[in-house]
């Protein structure tokens, strides 16, 4: 009965992430692009190879694991002090809280052209204030080596709001008696956040890496507009990839390989994620 | 009394039914035509498509689709709407390297037998070019355009003819303090960085491909070519931030007076001479600098309208491209909104030479206009130039390597292409 009042639901998650996927998949197997007219004729696994020696495919998964676990960790320890200071009570809470959530709400397209103004060298401001003050301008946007920080900063401003908003949600569930009876046994303030905040918000932060992980690896607006993958291809991104050899080359069965590839690795990383927490978790269990 | 009554209702019956039946008639005629067009040229061509409309009434309607400001996205738009197949269009106003990549994927209508070469032959030299694959025609050009060197008229006499002369006249310049920079151009990693590049290489004797369709980007001429580019950021003639320079970024500092020379196509001309200009009426044109004894190129930029394979209406569709590139239209978008023409005969034109002086100069470019390589793989043997160039210039790699790395992947490229 279970099962059967699930099917509608299940069909539908078998429709929207099922299908595609086994298209991808038979796409990557092969060779459809504009050498071939755009017909599909099978070239066994000549995809598969291409990509296992396509250094540009290994270069930018490095770039976008990169850019997803340093953005996603910046994201989550600044939400995590956002959402304890908004759970606060004090004075403008409500004001504050609404404005914090302002970067999300912008349209990622609309706040990447403007990072790309503010990075811009020689007009952009901040550029302006360090050479007003006697700097060397720091041409943020041309560095191989440093502008891929300047993607996962704006990446930061533009989604630590969202976890936050997940986190504060988070903390609005734990009961206030919980912290007056730790009080009254003598903890003091930075005790009850490391044994009642954060392993009650525990789920909450799971929760949010989840989709935020997920979201970042797919990262491709962001890039597209500030960077466009430059310089010398330092910030391109796995879906940058795909979506060059899709719409740019007109390469739709590498374009599937290449999106699959990433998905598979990013499968494995998130697998063995999971199951060393779950260790590292029960090793703690039986310790206690 | 009751007679005529009668009488004048049949006579109105029939009046009615006659008018509506020819509106009927006339209505089941219409060819509705429409076109897909970047917003600037759409907005650009309203007021024609307004007069088409009226002097074609029950005949064909034309409808000018306003797509996307920039050229990447339109580019998608318009792919999205082929491979999706049975595209809601009739004609697609497309970019000058997209050609042959949409010819071969059988996307495009021939029209050979709609524009003859006597047609063809009023087009200036620019012009002509770009629009056949495989030796047929597939593009009616809608404006020329095509690389073109800035120079300001009040901090020199003449704009530099050599690589050697750029950089001597610019360092001149920077040293006295006359301007904060020498020469802007876009240095991006994207299309635009491929465009300059082109013409650089051109101007020191390499090729980027060869006329048999080989890569030559291993030569020691290209090699000179790009370690040029690079010399310019490293001695300062160019600002190191020039590495992330696009078309916008390079007007922007000319404009404000701050850089001596600027690489950038025929429209810029018009904003220049706006009033917020700093350089206004202080500017020439002339083309790229060349090493002496090599001639100098313009790069081939340009729009042209196709029609789309399996269009309805493909005489109607004719009918309104000729209308709307026709001379006295061109000659309305060179004077409202900037938009190079294509007819050899406006060049000569005194009500164009009279508010444009450029014109001449804007002539000898065209004649110089040469195309980037036409291969339905353009858009990756591009990618990989950008690429490397972008990693020599913002000093990730020497010239020599990220040219070999580019000559080995262009090859391989292209020689999937031969190989299926």
């Amino acid at each position: 009965m279970a099962l059967l009042l699930a099917t509608p639901a299940l069909l539908l998650l078998l429709i929207i992430y099922g299908w595609p996927l086994l298209r991808y998949g038979w796409l990557s197997f092969h060779a459809n692009s504009v050498l071939t007219g755009l017909v599909p004729i099978p070239n066994g696994g000549a995809n598969w190879v291409r990509l296992a020696m396509d250094e540009r495919f290994w270069q930018d998964i490095v770039q976008t694991s990169r850019f997803a676990l340093v953005s996603v960790g910046l994201e989550l320890l600044l939400a995590l002090a956002i959402a304890l200071l908004l759970d606060q009570r004090w004075r403008w809470r409500g004001g504050v809280r609404a404005l914090t959530l302002l970067p999300w709400a912008l349209p990622t397209t609309v706040m990447a052209l403007g990072w790309r103004w503010i990075f811009n060298t020689p007009y952009g401001p901040i550029e302006q204030v360090i050479t007003s003050l006697g700097g060397q301008p720091l041409n943020l946007l041309s560095s191989p080596q440093w502008t891929w920080l300047a993607t996962v900063f704006a990446d930061v401003w533009k989604t630590t709001p969202f976890i936050a908003l997940i986190l504060l949600a988070g903390l609005q569930t734990i009961p206030g008696d919980l912290y007056e009876a730790f009080r009254l046994e003598g903890g003091n303030a930075s005790q009850a956040l490391r044994r009642i905040t954060l392993p009650l918000l525990l789920p909450y932060i799971l929760l949010s890496l989840l989709f935020r992980l997920a979201q970042a690896f797919g990262v491709f607006d962001l890039i597209q507009v500030l960077t466009g993958g430059g310089p010398a291809g330092s910030t391109e991104s796995i879906a940058l990839y795909a979506y060059l050899n899709a719409m740019r080359f007109l390469d739709f069965g590498y374009s599937a390989t290449v999106m699959l590839g990433g998905f598979l690795l990013l499968t494995i990383a998130v697998g063995v994620a999971a199951v060393g927490l779950r260790t590292v978790g029960t090793i703690r269990g039986e310790a206690r | 009394m009751k007679r005529r009554l009668t009488w004048w209702l049949s006579l109105l019956t029939l009046a009615l039914v006659a008018t509506t039946s020819l509106a009927w008639s006339a209505m089941s005629h219409v060819e509705q035509v429409t076109v897909l067009m970047p917003a600037p040229f759409a907005e650009s061509t309203s007021a024609l498509v307004e007069q088409f409309n009226r002097d074609h009434r029950g005949r064909i309607h034309l409808d000018v689709t306003s797509g996307p400001r920039d050229t990447e996205a339109m580019s998608d738009l318009a792919i999205s709407s082929l491979l999706l197949g049975d595209p809601p269009y009739d004609a697609l106003l497309i970019d000058v390297t997209w050609l042959p990549k949409y010819a071969a994927a059988g996307w495009l209508e021939p029209l050979d037998s709609y524009f003859g070469p006597d047609e063809e032959a009023t087009l200036i030299k620019g012009a002509r070019q770009g629009n056949r694959y495989d030796s047929r025609l597939y593009r009616w050009p809608f404006n020329a355009d095509v690389g073109l060197l800035y120079w300001r008229t009040d901090l020199m006499d003449a704009p530099p003819q050599t690589p050697t002369e750029l950089l001597a006249i610019s360092q001149q310049l920077i040293d006295a303090k006359v301007v904060d920079t020498g020469f802007v151009w876009q240095g991006r990693q994207y299309e635009g960085l491929s465009c300059d590049a082109l013409e650089i290489i051109r101007g020191f004797g390499g090729r980027w491909i060869e006329t048999d369709g080989t890569p030559a980007l291993s030569s020691d001429a290209v090699n000179r070519a790009v370690t040029w580019m690079a010399e310019l950021i490293r001695s300062g003639v160019s600002p190191r931030a020039v590495t992330n320079y696009a078309e916008t970024e390079s007007l922007q500092a000319f404009k404000a007076g701050d850089a001596a020379l600027m690489r950038n196509w025929p429209y810029a001309w018009a904003e220049l001479q706006k009033d917020d200009s700093a350089v206004r009426g202080q500017i020439g044109i002339t083309t790229m600098v060349a090493e002496p004894g090599e001639s100098p190129v313009s790069t081939l930029g340009s729009w042209g309208l196709s029609i789309l394979r399996g269009s309805d209406h493909p005489q109607a569709t004719v009918q309104a491209i000729r209308y709307l590139t026709d001379a006295s239209a061109q000659k309305q978008r060179f004077l409202i909104q900037g938009y190079t023409p294509t007819a050899e005969a406006l060049y000569a034109d005194p009500e164009l030479l009279a508010v444009a002086p450029h014109l001449p100069q804007l002539a000898q470019a065209l004649e110089l206009a040469t195309p980037r390589p036409p291969t339905p793989l353009y858009a990756q043997i591009s990618d990989v130039l950008q690429r490397q160039l972008s990693g020599v210039l913002t000093g990730d790699q020497s010239s020599v390597d990220g040219l070999e790395r580019a000559q080995t992947t262009t090859s391989t490229i292209l020689q999937s292409a031969g190989g299926d």
